[in-house]
C-alpha cells in the first residue's frame, strides 16, 4: 500500500488556502482522525493515519485543497462526524484529511416553500434545536442522531429510524453542492432549482452523489426537506412467545397501510439475551418472552389516534403482550442510546469485558428473515468458538423502505468485539465472517448493506457479484470523473476501475 | 498549528506508564462505545469543532499512549480545550444506561485533570497557566485583577464595615473572583446571611481554595493550599464551611476528601441551597420586586457536576416582580460560559465566544437579564452581555435586592 508523506512545501500550500489555524500535521490531530466506530484494527492503527488534516471554512477552499491533491497525486479523504460503520471517512491511503465539522452554519430558513439550506458539518439534532422555535423538524433521525453530520448522511445515503414515515436521506435532502473530484464545484438535486423535488429534467444525478462513501467527492452545501413538527408520537411494544409469532406480527403491523407508521422493529431472542444482561426494561420479563416488537407512529393527533387504535387492534390479534407505557414510551425515546452498551459485553464464561458494539447490516426481504436469521447465528458462534473476544448480541429487523414499508427490512446482527485483543488472526477471522454474512444476505436475494454501505474488507468482495454489470458503470464514473484516483482511494474497490483492461 | 511532529517518545515513561495503567479501563470503555453522542454538548467542540477536543479522543489518546503512538507532548495542548463542565459525562450513553447496573460513570473530567498532571510531572507546561500558578503561589490567592497585584492583605476588603467576626463554627469561604472582583457578591451573600439570623465568620488567613491549580495539573500546589485552609478552619474552630462559589464547592467536596481521607469533618453547605432553605422556613423574606426579565444560568459545576439544578429555581420564583423564562436543566447541559478549568487563561478567545453563544441563547428568549450563580462566569458573560443589551446578576445580588438589603 503506498504510502504518502506530505512535503513541508505542500503543508505551505495547504496553509496558503485554509489558513494556518485550520491545517494540522501534529501526531495527536491524525491519530484521531484515524477510526470511525465500525471494528478497527487497533493494533495496526499507524497505518490508517492521514499525513495531515484540514478544516476548511468554504467550498472555495476544498475545491483548491483538491485541485492541489491532483496536482501532487496525493489521496483527499473527505472527514464529517466520522460515525460511519463502513470505513468511509478512514484514510486507507493516508493523504489529506479533508474535516468539514466547522463547516456547520444555517444559511437559509426558507419557511413558505420548506426547506433549509445548511453546511455539511451541522448535527441533526442541532438543527432540529434550531427548527423547533418555527414548528418544524429535519427528521433524519438515525442511531447517530445525536452526533452524526448532514455531510456523511449524504456520502453514506443512510437511513432513519422514523424514515418508514418521513423517508431516509435520500428523501429529505433535496439538491446539494459538491467539489468533484478534480475539483469543480456542481449542484445536483432532483431538479435545476435547488428547492424542487422532482424532475425529469435530465439525469438524475442526486441519487449518484449519495452513499459513494466519499468517492466521488466532497459535499459542500445541502437544502433540506422541512417537516412540520408532528403533533403526535405514539409507541408501543409487545411480547412474543417465538420469533416466529413476532415475524408474523411485524408483517401485520407493517402491511397495515396506516400512512402515520414511522417504523416496526423486530427484535429476536438473542437480542433480548443481551438487553436482559443488564437493561432494567427486560431483567424482569419472564422467560417465556423470546421476542419483541416495537412500532412507532408519529403525524397529526386525529391520524395518531386512529392509526394506534388499529395497531392495538392487530396487535391483540397477533397474539402479543403489550409490555406498558413506560417500556413503549421510554425504550422508543431512548432508542439512540439503549442498545448499545460496551459493559454489555462477556466472555465465554461470563466476564464483563468492554466491548464495541458491531452491526452489520443487510437489506433483506421480509419472507426471508427466518432463514438468514439462523445462518447468521451460525457465523456468530463460530466466531464465537474461536476467538473469546466475540459475543452475539443478537438481531434487529426494521422496515426499510420508505413511505412503503413493507417488503424487505434492515436487518442486524450486532457483534460485540473486545477490540484490545485484535490480532492478525482474529482480524483475519472477522473479515472472513464479514464475507459470509454478506455472502448469506445475497443467497437470499437482499443487498450487502442497507445503510451502513459495503465497502469495508470481506463484504466488499462480493459487490461486484451484488451489482453486475452496474458495477461496471460505477468503475467507469470513477475513472471518468476522477481520473488522478485521489477521491478516498482504496475503497469499494474502484482500484479496479484504473487496471488496463478496465471499461 | 501547521508545525510538523514526530510522535516523539521522550517524556518521563515511567510517568506515563504508571498514568496509562490507571487509565486503561476507562479508556476502553470509551473507545469501546464510539458513540460520540459526547460532542454537541461539549461547548468548547461546538465552537472549534476539532476533533482532537472531544472527549473521544481524550480516551482514545490514553489507548494510544499505550500502544507507544502518542506521547504527553502530543497530547497535553489538546487537553487546553475543556472546561472541565461535565456534561460529556452526562451524555455519555455508557452513563446513561449503565450507571445503575455497573455503578459506572464515565470520568471525563478526572482524566483530563489527570493528563494535565501528567503533563506538569513531565515538565510539559502551559505558559499562562505555569505563570498563573507561579503567581498564586507567591500571592497565596489567584491573580484574578489582570495585573493588579492581589494580596492576603486585601483578601477581606470585601467585608469592610459589615462587622464580620474571625473564627466561629460557622465560616464563610470567599472565592478569589469573589474577594478581589465582583465584590458585589460576597457582600450580597453576607447581608442575606445576617438577615435572616445566620451566624458566621471569616478565615484568618483566607488562601486560594487549591481548585484551579488542580484542574491545571498542579497537584502538589492544590495539596498545598488544601492543607493551609483546612488548619486554618480547624484554629478557629469551624465545623461548618459556607461556599458561595461552585468551584470551591467542587474542591471542598472532591479535591479535599481525597487529600485527607476520612480526617476531612467538616460539612460543606452551597450558599444557593441554604438560601432556599432560608426561604422555604421563612427566616428570609423577599418583599421588594424585581421588576426584571430574567433566564437562569445553570452553573456547570452546580448543575452537571453536583445535580443541583431546583435550588436556584426555587430562589428565582420566590422573587416578587421577576418575570422568570427558564430554559430546562438538561436543554443547559450543552451551555457553559467557558470560564471553568483555565480556559480562559490559555483560551480567552474560546471563552468569550461560548459566553457570546450563551448570553444570544438568553437574548432570544427576549430577556433583560441572565441570572447566574457562578461567579467565574459573570465576568466573561458580563463582557458579552454589554454588546448584547443583557445585564447579568448574580443570583445572590438579585436576592439581596429583593430582601431589601443595601450592599
Amino acid at each position: 500500500m503506498p504510502t504518502v508523506t506530505l512535503s513541508d512545501a505542500l503543508l505551505d500550500e495547504l496553509v496558503q488556502i485554509c489558513g494556518e489555524e485550520h491545517v494540522f500535521a501534529g501526531a495527536a490531530a491524525r491519530f484521531n482522525r484515524a477510526r470511525v466506530p465500525s471494528p478497527f484494527p487497533v493494533h495496526r492503527w499507524d497505518e490508517f493515519v492521514p499525513d495531515a488534516v484540514v478544516l476548511p471554512t468554504s467550498a472555495e477552499q476544498i475545491s483548491e485543497v483538491v485541485k492541489l491533491a491532483n496536482r501532487e497525486r496525493v489521496p483527499v479523504v473527505p472527514r464529517a462526524g466520522g460515525t460511519g460503520l463502513t470505513d468511509g471517512a478512514v484514510p486507507l491511503r493516508h493523504g489529506i484529511m479533508v474535516d468539514v465539522k466547522l463547516m456547520n452554519r444555517i444559511l437559509e430558513l426558507d419557511l413558505e416553500d420548506r426547506t433549509v439550506t445548511v453546511q455539511p458539518g451541522i448535527n441533526m439534532l442541532k438543527l432540529s434545536e434550531e427548527l423547533k422555535p418555527h414548528g418544524f423538524i429535519y427528521p433524519d433521525n438515525p442511531a447517530s442522531y445525536p452526533c452524526s453530520l448532514v455531510g456523511g448522511r449524504i456520502g453514506t445515503s443512510g437511513w432513519s429510524l422514523i424514515g418508514g414515515r418521513y423517508g431516509h436521506t435520500r428523501d429529505l435532502v433535496i439538491s446539494f453542492e459538491l467539489v468533484l473530484p478534480t475539483g469543480e464545484i456542481v449542484r445536483v438535486g432532483d431538479g435545476g432549482g435547488p428547492k424542487v423535488r422532482k424532475s425529469s429534467s435530465g439525469y438524475q444525478l442526486k441519487h449518484l452523489f449519495m452513499g459513494h462513501q466519499g468517492t466521488l467527492g466532497i459535499v459542500t452545501e445541502a437544502t433540506l426537506e422541512l417537516v412540520k413538527r408532528p403533533e403526535a408520537e405514539f409507541s408501543a411494544f409487545y411480547a412474543y412467545p417465538s420469533y416466529l409469532d413476532a415475524w408474523r406480527a411485524t408483517g401485520d403491523f407493517a402491511r397495515s397501510g396506516a400512512a402515520t407508521l414511522a417504523g416496526v422493529v423486530l427484535f429476536d431472542e438473542w437480542k433480548l439475551a443481551y438487553l436482559r444482561r443488564d437493561d432494567e426494561a427486560y431483567i424482569p420479563q419472564p422467560e417465556s418472552v423470546k421476542a419483541v416488537v416495537a412500532l412507532a407512529l408519529y403525524g397529526n393527533d386525529d391520524e395518531v389516534r386512529a392509526s394506534a387504535k388499529r395497531m392495538l387492534r392487530l396487535g391483540k390479534a397477533s397474539g402479543g403482550t403489550y409490555l406498558g407505557d413506560e417500556i413503549s414510551q421510554g425504550d422508543w425515546a431512548s432508542r439512540h442510546d439503549r442498545y448499545a452498551t460496551p459493559l454489555h459485553g462477556r466472555t465465554r464464561d461470563g466476564q464483563v469485558v468492554p466491548m464495541s458494539w458491531h452491526c452489520e447490516d443487510a437489506s433483506i426481504l421480509y419472507s426471508q428473515l427466518p432463514a438468514v436469521r439462523e445462518k447468521w447465528h451460525a457465523i456468530a458462534a463460530g466466531l464465537r468458538e474461536r476467538f473469546d473476544m466475540f459475543d452475539d448480541w443478537g438481531m434487529f429487523a426494521y422496515t426499510n423502505g420508505a413511505f412503503k414499508p413493507w417488503g424487505d427490512y434492515l436487518t442486524e446482527i450486532d457483534i460485540g468485539i473486545w477490540e484490545m485483543q485484535w490480532d492478525d488472526e482474529s482480524w483475519a477471522a472477522w473479515v472472513d465472517a464479514k464475507r459470509e454474512i454478506a455472502r448469506v444476505a445475497l443467497e437470499h436475494g437482499g443487498s450487502i448493506s442497507a445503510c451502513h454501505g459495503s465497502c469495508r474488507e470481506g463484504e466488499v468482495d462480493l459487490v461486484p457479484e451484488e451489482l453486475g454489470g452496474g458495477f461496471e458503470v460505477m468503475k467507469a464514473v470513477k475513472r471518468a470523473l476522477d481520473p488522478n484516483n485521489v477521491m478516498n482511494p482504496g475503497k469499494y474497490l474502484l482500484d479496479r476501475a484504473y487496471e488496463e483492461d478496465a471499461p | 498549528m501547521a508545525t510538523r511532529e514526530v510522535g516523539s517518545e521522550g517524556g518521563d515513561g515511567a510517568l506515563t506508564e504508571q498514568f496509562v495503567a490507571e487509565w486503561r479501563n476507562a479508556a476502553y470503555n470509551c473507545y469501546s462505545s464510539g458513540h460520540k453522542f459526547c460532542r454537541e454538548v461539549c461547548p468548547v467542540m461546538q465552537v472549534t469543532r476539532d476533533e482532537a477536543h472531544t472527549p473521544t479522543a481524550f480516551h482514545a489518546n490514553v489507548v494510544a499512549m499505550e500502544q507507544g503512538h502518542l506521547s504527553i507532548e502530543d497530547v497535553a495542548r489538546d487537553y487546553v480545550h475543556c472546561t472541565q463542565c461535565g456534561a460529556c459525562e452526562l451524555r455519555c450513553p455508557n452513563t446513561l444506561f449503565t450507571g445503575d447496573f455497573y455503578r459506572f460513570r464515565t470520568r471525563t473530567v478526572d482524566l483530563v485533570k489527570a493528563v494535565r498532571a501528567l503533563a506538569v510531572e513531565s515538565g510539559v507546561h502551559q505558559p499562562g497557566w505555569q505563570r498563573w500558578n507561579e503567581l498564586t503561589d507567591e500571592r497565596k490567592n489567584e491573580p484574578v485583577l489582570n495585573g493588579t497585584p492581589v494580596s492576603q492583605e486585601h483578601v477581606a476588603d470585601w467585608a469592610d464595615g459589615l462587622g464580620l467576626p474571625v473564627g466561629g463554627e460557622t465560616v464563610l469561604f470567599c472565592d478569589c473572583e469573589a474577594a478581589f472582583y465582583r465584590t458585589s457578591l460576597p457582600r450580597a451573600v453576607a447581608r442575606i446571611l445576617q438577615a435572616a439570623g445566620v451566624e458566621f465568620g471569616l478565615m484568618r488567613e483566607q488562601w486560594c481554595c487549591g481548585g484551579p491549580a488542580a484542574e491545571m495539573g498542579y497537584v502538589d500546589q492544590a495539596r498545598r493550599f488544601a492543607e493551609h485552609n483546612v488548619a486554618d478552619w480547624r484554629a478557629v474552630g469551624a465545623k461548618r464551611i459556607l461556599v458561595l462559589d461552585p468551584h470551591d464547592y467542587i474542591s471542598f467536596t472532591e479535591d479535599y476528601p481525597r487529600f485527607f481521607g476520612d480526617d476531612y469533618d467538616f460539612e460543606i453547605v452551597l450558599v444557593v441551597e441554604l438560601v432556599a432553605e432560608l426561604l422555604r422556613e421563612g427566616k428570609l423574606t423577599l418583599s421588594a420586586p424585581v421588576d426584571r426579565v430574567a433566564t437562569y444560568h445553570d452553573a456547570c459545576r452546580l448543575n452537571k457536576r453536583k445535580g443541583i439544578y431546583e435550588a436556584p429555581r426555587e430562589i428565582l420564583r420566590a422573587i416578587p416582580g421577576l418575570t422568570f423564562k427558564d430554559v430546562d436543566h438538561v436543554t443547559q447541559w450543552s451551555y457553559c460560559s467557558g470560564a471553568g478549568a483555565g480556559l480562559s487563561i490559555e483560551r480567552p478567545d474560546l471563552t468569550a465566544e461560548i459566553s457570546r453563544r450563551r448570553v444570544e441563547r438568553a437574548k432570544r428568549l427576549e430577556v433583560d437579564t441572565l441570572v447566574s450563580a457562578c461567579v467565574w462566569s459573570e465576568r466573561p458573560l458580563s463582557e458579552q452581555g454589554e454588546s448584547q443589551d443583557v445585564e447579568v446578576v448574580d443570583l445572590m445580588e438579585l436576592v439581596a435586592q429583593a430582601a431589601g438589603l443595601e450592599l
